[in-house]
């Protein structure tokens, strides 16, 4: 049986130390996060909705509290543990999409598959699956640099797809994009989420994406507000 | 994941191709010049091997020391007709062998002597590709095939030494080691040709019993200031020197060559490991292990040193032969063995692994938070 909690953050606070300058981003955060949930964290600059993310989504660590993903306390993890949620639990959509250049969509897509140890030809079997899915079947020899930031973006949504992860974060995943663009990703990113009942978890400062969430998240001031 | 590795260096052909130049520089300057040192040694164990252990060789006393001018320029000065007289009068000596020596046609080496002496280096058993050995009366002479094809002479042809004709008699054949490079002429031939008035370049002494060797040496060098004189054990001691510095030559060349290719891959690896920063942090967050970084840069170093090192001991090859065919008409002084081909290819690429380890031990630490946020 499946948990009912995905995520549960206890009391988690981040503090950056800067030319000896203390920062704290996060000041005990707590918050769990629902298996299926469709939550948007929302909140001024400097808010620390960005440090809140990337510490539910492993990229980096607390300075204090744990975060408890499925039953497994992060905060105890080693770097190769850490990239092994980040590779099959977690699927990323940043907003300056961050594909590879060198490597053309289809590659890009395939490539966390091939870190899971998947060989070339399976893993673009199924880049191709997901990219038809994405609606760029017709643009997987193509190089980033050769496609629109709708587009890439595409890809990215692939690529964050492709381990089939339990969770799709996506860390202003529109913030790029025009805003027509920018509700044609979304409706890709909700589209997955109700077909297949992912935790999508986005965090932006647009209010139009985030009325689309079932469940907001504020931030303010390193803490969540409501 | 070796075809991303070959992607990635193929996006930066420019980079690519110094670094593998730096490394082919190496590998070739390190197999070529392996290849004299193999040959060197084989040539000499062929010419050694087939010498008497108890023979004992008299020269005039030699320092390098007193040489003035150009290297080449001084020739070794013989001994007289009445020292070789002494010399073979001494107690134990059963044979006394005098050898006129000089050179011929640039690095040719002409030998005097009687022609039932050439036992001495084993040449009753030299196969004859034309022709037979001269009487020791005749104005004639048995050429390596590599001199009879430098002096495009077959038997019965007249060959000029010092001016002088001397007939043809004989050609060995192909592949008889070190003596492809020489010319044989019987002693009054060349007595007569270098007006040595009976004397000798070098005598070689075959004692009685293998016992008697010391005692000989000491007597030669007793009696006769200016000789010297060195047993068989002695002549192998230098060779092993001669080889051994050769070795070091070589390993030094070698080690200089490595050291500088070795700071271009690291180089060139910290370069693209810094301009690839983000990529390298993209990597990380979609769930690459710090493992899988490592292994990424140093399978690209692997790809470039195989290649490269591959094609440097191709190269070499073609220089061996150069070095064989052209320089030295055919004799074979440079020699690149299997295992030194295999080894250069083995220590390419492990040099550039070693290399790359800084770098990509740095491209393990990238932050990908850092990484992902810039634009």
């Amino acid at each position: 049986m499946q948990k009912e909690n995905i995520f549960d953050i206890r009391d988690v606070s981040k503090v950056y130390c800067m030319k000896g300058v203390e920062t704290h981003a996060l000041r005990g955060v707590n918050l769990t996060v629902k298996r299926g949930e469709y939550a948007a964290i929302i909140g001024p600059s400097g808010s620390g909705k960005s440090t809140l993310m990337h510490i539910m989504g492993c990229l980096d660590t607390p300075t204090k509290g744990k975060v408890i993903i499925e039953d497994s306390d992060t905060s105890e993890m080693d770097d190769n543990e850490l990239a092994r949620i980040r590779r099959e639990k977690i699927g990323f959509v940043f907003q300056a999409y961050n594909l590879i250049p060198g490597l053309t969509a289809i590659e890009n897509i395939s490539l966390p598959m091939r870190f899971n140890g998947i060989g070339k030809g399976d893993a673009q079997r199924r880049a191709k699956e997901l990219l038809d899915k994405v609606g760029l079947g017709d643009r997987m020899e193509h190089k980033p640099s050769e496609m629109s930031g709708g587009e890439q973006q595409r890809v990215a949504i692939a690529r964050s797809l492709v381990n089939d992860p339990d969770v799709i974060m996506g860390d202003e995943p529109t913030g790029n994009l025009d805003s027509k663009t920018s509700e044609e990703i979304m409706d890709v990113i909700e589209d997955l989420h109700k077909k297949t009942g992912k935790t999508v978890i986005i965090v932006t400062h647009d209010r139009n994406i985030a009325k689309r969430a079932s469940r907001k998240i504020m931030m303010l001031d390193g803490k969540v507000a409501k | 994941m070796f075809d991303i590795a070959v992607r990635e260096l193929a996006g930066h052909r420019t980079r690519t191709i110094l670094t593998a130049l730096g490394i082919f520089i190496a590998i070739t300057a390190i197999v070529s010049l392996g290849s004299i040192s193999a040959g060197v040694n084989d040539l000499i164990s062929s010419s050694t091997s087939s010498i008497g252990a108890d023979t004992i060789f008299v020269m005039k006393h030699f320092d390098m020391s007193e040489m003035s001018g150009p290297p080449g320029s001084q020739s070794i000065e013989d001994m007289t007709a009445e020292q070789v007289a002494e010399i073979s009068e001494i107690s134990g000596v059963k044979r006394t062998v005098p050898i006129i020596v000089s050179q011929a046609g640039g690095f040719f080496e002409v030998d005097g002597l009687n022609i039932e002496d050439v036992d001495l280096f084993g040449g009753e058993n030299l196969e004859f590709e034309e022709g037979m050995w001269p009487e020791n009366d005749e104005k004639a002479a048995v050429l390596g095939k590599v001199v009879a094809n430098s002096f495009d002479a077959a038997v019965g042809d007249t060959i000029l030494l010092n001016k002088k004709e001397v007939e043809v008699a004989g050609i060995f054949e192909e592949g008889s080691g070190a003596y492809d490079l020489v010319i044989i002429i019987p002693y009054d031939a060349a007595n007569d040709i270098y007006e040595a008035d009976g004397g000798a370049t070098q005598i070689i002494l075959e004692p009685v019993d293998i016992s008697m060797v010391d005692s000989i040496k000491e007597t030669v060098e007793e009696e006769h200031e200016d000789l010297d004189a060195m047993t068989m054990e002695d002549a192998l001691s230098m060779m092993e020197e001669m080889i051994g510095t050769l070795n070091i030559m070589t390993f030094g060349i070698g080690f200089v060559t490595s050291l500088v290719a070795a700071i271009g891959i690291i180089i060139t690896m910290y370069t693209s490991v810094v301009e690839r920063k983000r990529q390298i942090g993209i990597m990380k967050a979609t769930g690459a292990y710090g493992r899988t970084i490592l292994m990424q840069i140093l399978e690209e170093g692997i790809v470039i040193s195989l290649v490269s090192s591959v094609l440097a001991v191709g190269v070499s090859f073609f220089f061996v032969d150069l070095i064989n065919n052209v320089l030295m008409g055919g004799t074979k002084l440079a020699m690149i063995t299997p295992e030194l081909a295999v080894g250069a290819v083995l220590y390419g690429v492990l040099l550039t692994i070693l290399a790359s380890l800084y770098p990509a031990r740095m491209a393990v630490k990238v932050d990908p938070i850092k990484a992902i946020r810039g634009n």
